[in-house]
Order: structure tokens, then C-alpha cells, then sequence
């Protein structure tokens, strides 16, 4: 096993004196799976945002697979940013376009600007998209608009756009921070597959405890900006827990004693 | 028992109003009637009115020419749109905020307003300076003042395109350039159509006054000719009417399009 992500004393301030990260340090094995957890605010989207520099850290190194991605020009950092796919809370689709159009929007980084804009794709390109709709389960939808789908399906669209990148990390925002159970599973189950088949690293941000301790190898807990627990599912105790979202026992939705129930 | 207080918004608009009150009345009073009965100077109006509408006829010209003339006035109202809207287009993404940096955005948009507070009219007579009163001052003039017109239009709607969709793009690698044509563009295209519709249709209004005003040429000036030039009433009248054939033709297809673009969404 080879480090493929390391952040190194990572801090983002938005004003002088709130930091919404402080000193972030970890590192991510290849093909591991990896939650971030923690309230509302904790910095779980600014931690993920500004390993991709959607949002740019105020200190530290951020290093990818041998790079520190905070060094990049523009041209490296959009090099960088086709190995790291992105999936989001709200799927953020170009919900006017067809299903299949999205997935190949995937391919952008990797064409020329012409190429690019005039949505010119090649024949391979359009094999893989066709190949991962049909993973997906979205097949009998490729030529539908977005907006006519459900959200489950929207999400499995934006999937499908991150993996068509070929990446080497995904990173997802919250990702069934919008659905219903049912969906959330199907959801959870296609990244934790594609994870496992196809060799790529996944950090996960998530408000729900249980599916965190259900899906993960590792598990990072952070609360105000700040990492305050790393490690294995097994080693979430209640009490860290509680830590890590500023909670009394009895508090929160979930508790210890639900852990087997998933 | 009183409801309203005596404060200080009672006192303006009751001044205000009393003041227009009093300001109206004198202006009746200060009016040179030039010994007008009003009576008879009404039934004349009304005798002039029933001419123009109810006997309309073609005297110095004939109908196809008449279309001819419509054809004119259209085509220079959609010239002047084509015209505005190609360049809206580009300087419209230009000046939408989350496309571009906020000072590219404050000029355009700051010079813009400029253009747009200007109305077209004077701008084609602006125009008329340096290229002489005719079709070319007013093709000038009405672009611009399209341009002004459009790129506030575009921009605003540029600027709703929901963030995150740029994001997602941008995250996974995708160029501005790509990022405005894959994802902006589709996005607004309903919008863009119908706003551009919107200034087709002012164009086509403009176009008919600039013919009359800038001698531009069309069905305005045949009317302006009518009118002034021969005290044709009956054949104003009849311009009249083709003109809101045409304008009302021309709502009918803009309602038309924007319907099918509508059902194209669902």
C-alpha cells in the first residue's frame, strides 16, 4: 500500500481570526475508504474543497500522488483535478442536458478547449459512458433530461461523471445527504463497489454515523476545524462520538447500542 | 374621532396632490384656445379618426409595396437584434459576475447602464454626426442601444446558473471556455431566446419611428410621408393597420417559439 493522499498542517481561515481548518494532518492509503464525520460546520466541506483547490488553503501542503497540489499552475492543477473525481450533496448536474451528455461532461478536462466546448467526444469515450450507465442501472435513461429523474438517479449520474474521469480519488460532498434511505443505500453500495472493483480511493464526508461505521476502512472525526479522531470503525467509541460532534450521552440521534442494527 | 395622525407623509402627499390639483387648473386657464369651439374641434377629431380607420386606402403606393416597406422595417429590426445579440452575447458573459472577476463585470455593466439610460432615438441621432441621417446611422444607433439592452438581460440570467454546477465542472478538470458552452449556455437558452424575442419585438417599434425620425427608410417613413407630406389620413390609417397586423403576427410567433422551448423542457 502506497500513500496517495497526504495533507500536511492544512489550515483555512475565511476571516483573520475563525479558522475553518487548523493544522489538518493525514494521510490516505491507496484504495482505502475513508469518512469524514462531524457536526454542521465542523470544516468537512472546506476540508474537502481545498484538497481539490475548489477552495484554496491558507497554509500547508497538500500532496497527490507525489505532488503538492498547492504548488500548481493552472495548467497542473487542471491536470491534477481530472485524477479526482467529485461527487456533491445536490448532484450539481446540468440538469437541462441529457443524462448522457452529463456523464461525458466527465471527459472536459482531459479535451482541448474547441473539442471541449462544442461537446465533440470519441467513440471510446461514449463506449465507457454507455458501459457505466449500465453499471449504474441508468441505461433506459441515457437520452433523458436530467431534470426528469429522481434524485437517486441524479446521483448516480454525477457517479458516472466522476468515473468516466478515469480518477484516481473520488471525493464526495454529503452524498446522500439529500435522499431517502432506500436510495442512500444503493448510493453507498455503488461507491463502496466501484471503491473495491476498481481500485479507487474514496473520502466521504457524511452526517450519518451508522452508515460511516457500516461502509468505511478509517474513519476521520473533526469538530471545529480541528481532527479529533482518526482511525478504524471498531475504534469509534461512544464517548468519541460524542467527542467529536460536542454532544452529552443522550443527545444524539444515534447511539452505540443501534451500531449492530445497520 | 380621526384615524390617520397628522404626521409628516400625510402632509406631503396631501400637499402634493393639492399642488397638482392647482397646477392643472391653471394650466386650463393659461391654455391659447385660438378662439377653438371645443365642441366642433372634437367632432372634427372624431370625423378624422373614422377616415383613418374606416376608409383606409392606398393612394401613392400599392399593397405589395406596402409589404415591401413592412419587409424593410423588419429587416431592420432584426438586423439590429442579430447584431445586438451576437455581441451581448460575448460582452454579456463577460459581465456576469460569476463568470468573470468583479471589476470586468463593474465596467461592462457601468457602461452599459450609460447606454441603456440614453434612449435609442437619440442614439441613431447621435449616430446620424458621423454617418449622415439615414438606414446606416440607425442600424448603428438601434445595435447599440440592443446591446445595452441585451447584455443586462444575458448577464442577469447567466448569473442565476446555479453555482455548483460550475463547481462540478471546474472540480473535475473542464475550462472556462468548456464550462461556459457545456453548462452555462444550455442552461440559459430558454432565457436568452425569450429576451431576445422581447428586444426583437421593441426593435420592430423603434424601426417604424426611425424610419419617420432618421429617415431610415420603411414603412415609417411612408407613414411619415402620408402624414406630413401629402395630409393623407386615409392612407396613414391603412399603414396603421399593417403595422399591427405585423405586430401582432410577430407576438404570435414569439409565443409560438417560446412555447415549444417550453415543452422541450419537460
Amino acid at each position: 500500500m502506497t500513500t496517495l493522499l497526504e495533507l500536511k498542517n492544512v489550515s483555512k481561515y475565511y476571516s483573520k481570526d475563525i479558522a475553518a481548518l487548523s493544522n489538518i494532518h493525514f494521510s490516505i492509503e491507496e484504495g482505502e475508504f475513508v469518512s469524514v464525520i462531524g457536526p454542521s460546520g465542523a470544516g468537512k466541506s472546506t476540508l474537502l474543497r481545498c484538497i481539490n483547490r475548489m477552495i484554496e488553503a491558507s497554509s500547508g501542503e497538500v500532496v497527490f500522488n507525489g505532488t503538492n497540489i498547492r504548488k500548481l499552475g493552472r495548467k497542473g492543477l487542471r491536470e491534477t483535478r481530472t485524477q479526482i473525481g467529485m461527487i456533491f450533496q445536490h448532484y450539481n448536474l446540468v440538469t437541462r442536458l441529457t443524462v448522457i451528455e452529463n456523464v461525458l461532461h466527465g471527459r472536459l478536462g482531459y479535451k482541448s478547449a474547441v473539442a471541449g466546448m462544442l461537446g465533440i467526444y470519441s467513440q471510446e469515450e461514449k463506449q465507457q459512458a454507455i458501459r457505466l450507465l449500465e453499471e449504474l442501472g441508468l441505461s433506459q435513461h441515457m437520452y433523458k433530461r436530467v431534470d426528469q429523474l429522481s434524485g437517486g438517479q441524479k446521483q448516480r449520474v454525477g457517479i458516472a461523471r466522476a468515473l468516466i474521469q478515469n480518477p484516481k480519488m473520488l471525493l464526495c460532498d454529503e452524498p446522500i445527504a439529500s435522499l431517502d434511505p432506500g436510495s442512500s443505500k444503493i448510493i453507498m453500495d455503488h461507491i463502496k463497489n466501484i471503491s473495491a472493483s476498481y481500485k479507487i480511493t474514496c473520502l466521504v464526508n457524511l452526517h450519518q454515523v451508522d452508515v460511516a461505521l457500516k461502509y468505511s476502512d478509517r474513519i476521520i472525526g473533526v469538530n471545529k476545524g480541528e481532527v479529533v479522531f482518526n482511525g478504524k470503525p471498531s475504534e469509534l467509541t461512544t464517548d468519541m462520538i460524542h467527542k467529536i460532534y460536542g454532544s452529552e450521552t443522550g443527545d444524539l440521534i444515534f447511539e452505540a447500542g443501534e451500531r449492530n442494527a445497520g | 374621532m380621526r384615524v390617520k395622525p397628522y404626521n409628516k407623509a400625510f402632509m406631503v402627499i396631501h400637499g402634493t396632490l393639492l399642488s397638482l390639483v392647482l397646477l392643472t387648473v391653471y394650466g386650463f386657464y393659461s391654455f391659447d384656445y385660438k378662439d377653438v369651439n371645443f365642441v366642433e374641434a372634437s367632432i372634427q377629431t372624431l370625423q378624422n379618426v373614422k377616415m383613418m380607420f374606416i376608409e383606409p386606402h392606398f393612394s401613392h403606393f400599392t399593397f405589395q409595396e406596402a409589404l415591401y416597406q413592412v419587409a424593410i422595417t423588419l429587416g431592420l429590426a432584426f438586423l439590429t437584434t442579430v447584431f445586438g445579440a451576437a455581441i451581448a452575447l460575448f460582452l454579456g458573459i463577460f459581465a456576469a459576475q460569476n463568470l468573470t472577476n468583479k471589476a470586468v463585470s463593474a465596467v461592462i455593466k457601468g457602461v452599459v447602464a450609460f447606454i441603456r439610460s440614453v434612449p435609442t432615438v437619440l442614439w441613431v441621432l447621435i449616430f446620424a454626426v458621423a454617418a449622415g441621417l439615414g438606414s446606416v446611422a440607425a442600424v448603428i444607433g438601434m445595435t447599440f442601444h440592443s446591446v445595452g439592452y441585451l447584455i443586462k438581460a444575458y448577464s442577469e440570467a447567466f448569473e442565476e446558473v446555479d453555482k455548483g454546477m460550475i463547481d462540478a465542472l471546474k472540480a473535475s478538470g473542464a475550462g472556462w471556455w468548456q464550462i461556459i458552452f457545456q453548462a452555462v449556455l444550455p442552461s440559459t437558452a430558454t432565457y436568452l431566446v425569450s429576451w431576445t424575442f422581447l428586444r426583437f419585438e421593441i426593435n420592430f417599434a423603434v424601426a417604424v419611428a426611425m424610419g419617420a425620425a432618421a429617415g431610415a427608410g420603411g414603412i415609417g417613413f411612408e407613414m411619415f410621408m402620408a402624414s406630413g407630406f401629402y395630409y393623407d389620413i386615409q392612407e396613414v390609417g391603412m399603414i396603421t393597420y399593417f403595422i399591427l397586423i405585423f405586430a401582432i403576427l410577430l407576438e404570435l410567433v414569439a409565443t409560438r417559439v417560446k412555447k415549444n422551448l417550453k415543452t422541450a423542457e419537460v
